[in-house]
């Protein structure tokens, strides 16, 4: 059986300022362009920085609310309305059954792009701004594209489990989900994967999760507690309150995981 | 086939009448025969009420902060000594040493668990709710979590573990958004909906292994021998449409519902 081919991953775009002169392997993560997608929570509090990062924004219907009143929040010492001017979506999506009327208004009026998808009840927010991504890709290609998402976990379950079907479903789609204290990404079974690890602004506490599917043989480097062939199911063994060791984790598996690190309070 | 399978299957009662404020919970039913137990995260709205009628109180190591901090603000009432865990259980690295001379000097039991580096302090908690629980009294047995969702990624998922581990318990996790708790593929499960305090937002998941089969009654979008797996379909944002819904799977189910009005 032929090797499987390796997936890199790196969350240099937490880091407060752009990465250093990179490896000369790494031109791969030079071309990567980022979108980020808003959804209707809190925003965390790196948002302005990934923001500044993207190339591409969306908010998902009340996520432009949150977008409106929270980035000024997030930048006190500075006027509101420069703040909500220089902080546009490029595009409201959804359902348009939470963003507020006078937000709407205020972001079209700037020449925010409003897409009306209330005809369609059958996929959730989320989905609907990640195939319009990856249709409308920022950057040259969407080979490199990574999609960042704000907001889609913590509040009703249901909505975060549609969240994390969403990774599943579109797992040729480098997507990141965000909150104030943790990140999340798929490691598809196609793929060998290795983690860069920016100890500076995430870890150590880390995890694996088989939400889909069990696994009957999964195998990592890196943590304190690696897996050796080893399975994980639930009712029995997840790696939970694992502890990254080393600066690139690597992870096989038999069965897609959820890669969970958590982000360090001054991230 | 359906017939047959109900027939051969145990039913499985869920009520949220716990959630009721006394005076409204029926009078036979015991709503109030709960444990509670209180995970180190912000305590949800309604933990006064949540506190009040439980059966034991525990507080899982940080939890005890938790209630030391911010129970008193919530009922506007400073006097802390209302609010005394019978049992602060875990780990006790998050524990503050003066939360936890407090409450010993009011008498909690401390029970240290720290040499078991092995398990959650949530898994401990229901290990020794469990251990202690007379064979009897099991069946009637119900846990009620707070603080299991939200925060890291894996303690959550570490929590909702612990629903599959203890499957045979019946154990609700709560967070001031909504409940959710396992339903065992075992049974044939008849969920009884408090609309004053719950939905109308709900959802079915197959968290852990997919489901090939899965049907139910009572839902705006039922599902009818429907197939259910992460990157397929899954149940979200469904609405509950009957004062009673009822699912059977193949495969074991997370099922949520929203909360709502509850101080």
């Amino acid at each position: 059986m032929p090797p499987l081919p390796t997936m890199v991953h790196s969350s240099s775009f937490l880091l407060p300022s752009p990465p250093p002169a990179p490896p000369a392997d790494a031109d791969a993560e030079n071309a990567v362009s980022y979108a980020v997608v808003v959804l209707n929570q809190r925003l965390p509090r790196f948002a302005p920085l990934l923001w500044t990062r993207a190339d591409l924004r969306v908010c998902a219907d009340g996520g432009a609310n949150r977008v409106f009143d929270g980035m000024p929040e997030l930048l006190p010492g500075e006027d509101p309305d420069e703040v909500r001017t220089r902080y546009k979506p490029d595009a409201i999506e959804g359902d348009m059954d939470s963003v507020r009327p006078e937000v709407k208004e205020y972001y079209s009026s700037l020449g925010t792009q409003i897409i009306d998808d209330s005809h369609d009840q059958d996929t959730t927010d989320l989905n609907k701004c990640i195939s319009f991504i990856t249709k409308n890709p920022p950057g040259p290609d969407s080979s490199n594209l990574c999609i960042l998402v704000l907001g889609a976990l913590g509040g009703r379950f249901d909505h975060e489990m549609g969240n994390i079907n969403v990774l599943y479903r579109f797992s040729n789609t480098r997507i990141i989900l965000l909150s104030d204290d943790s990140s999340i990404f798929l490691l598809p079974r196609t793929h060998n994967h290795e983690i860069r690890i920016e100890r500076s602004v995430e870890g150590p506490h880390c995890g694996l999760i088989p939400v889909g599917a069990p696994s009957s043989s999964s195998t990592t480097t890196g943590l304190r507690w690696n897996l050796d062939n080893t399975s994980m199911n639930f009712g029995g063994l997840l790696s939970t309150s694992n502890i990254v060791e080393e600066e690139i984790v690597t992870v096989t598996s038999d069965s897609d995981l959820i890669w969970t690190i958590s982000l360090r309070k001054h991230t | 086939m359906l017939w047959r399978t109900i027939r051969s299957m145990e039913v499985m009662a869920h009520s949220s009448n716990f959630l009721l404020p006394k005076l409204h919970q029926p009078a036979k039913t015991p709503a109030n025969n709960y444990t509670l137990v209180v995970l180190n995260q912000q305590l949800p709205r309604f933990m006064p009420r949540l506190w009040a009628q439980a059966k034991m109180r525990i507080c899982a190591d940080g939890g005890a902060n938790r209630v030391f901090d911010e129970m008193s603000q919530m009922k506007n009432d400073l006097d802390r000594n209302r609010y005394i865990p019978e049992i602060i259980e875990g780990d006790m690295d998050s524990i503050r040493p003066e939360v936890k001379r407090f409450y010993s000097s009011q008498g909690s039991k401390i029970s240290d668990k720290s040499h078991n580096q092995e398990t959650t302090d949530l898994h401990k908690c229901i290990s020794s709710i469990r251990h202690r629980t007379p064979d009897h009294e099991k069946p009637n047995l119900c846990v009620l979590v707070t603080g299991a969702l939200g925060g890291r990624f894996d303690h959550e998922a570490a929590n909702i573990n612990v629903l599959y581990v203890f499957s045979d318990m019946r154990i609700v996790l709560l967070s001031d958004d909504c409940l959710i708790q396992l339903l065992p593929k075992t049974h044939h499960h008849e969920i009884y909906i408090e609309s004053s305090v719950e939905g109308p937002h709900c959802g079915i998941f197959p968290i852990g292994a997919p489901s090939t089969s899965t049907t139910t009654t009572g839902l705006k979008w039922n599902l009818s021998d429907a197939e259910m797996r992460f990157g397929s379909m899954i149940s979200t944002s469904n609405i509950v449409d009957s004062d009673k819904v009822t699912v059977q799977s193949d495969a074991d189910l997370l099922w949520t519902i929203s909360l709502r009005n509850l101080t």
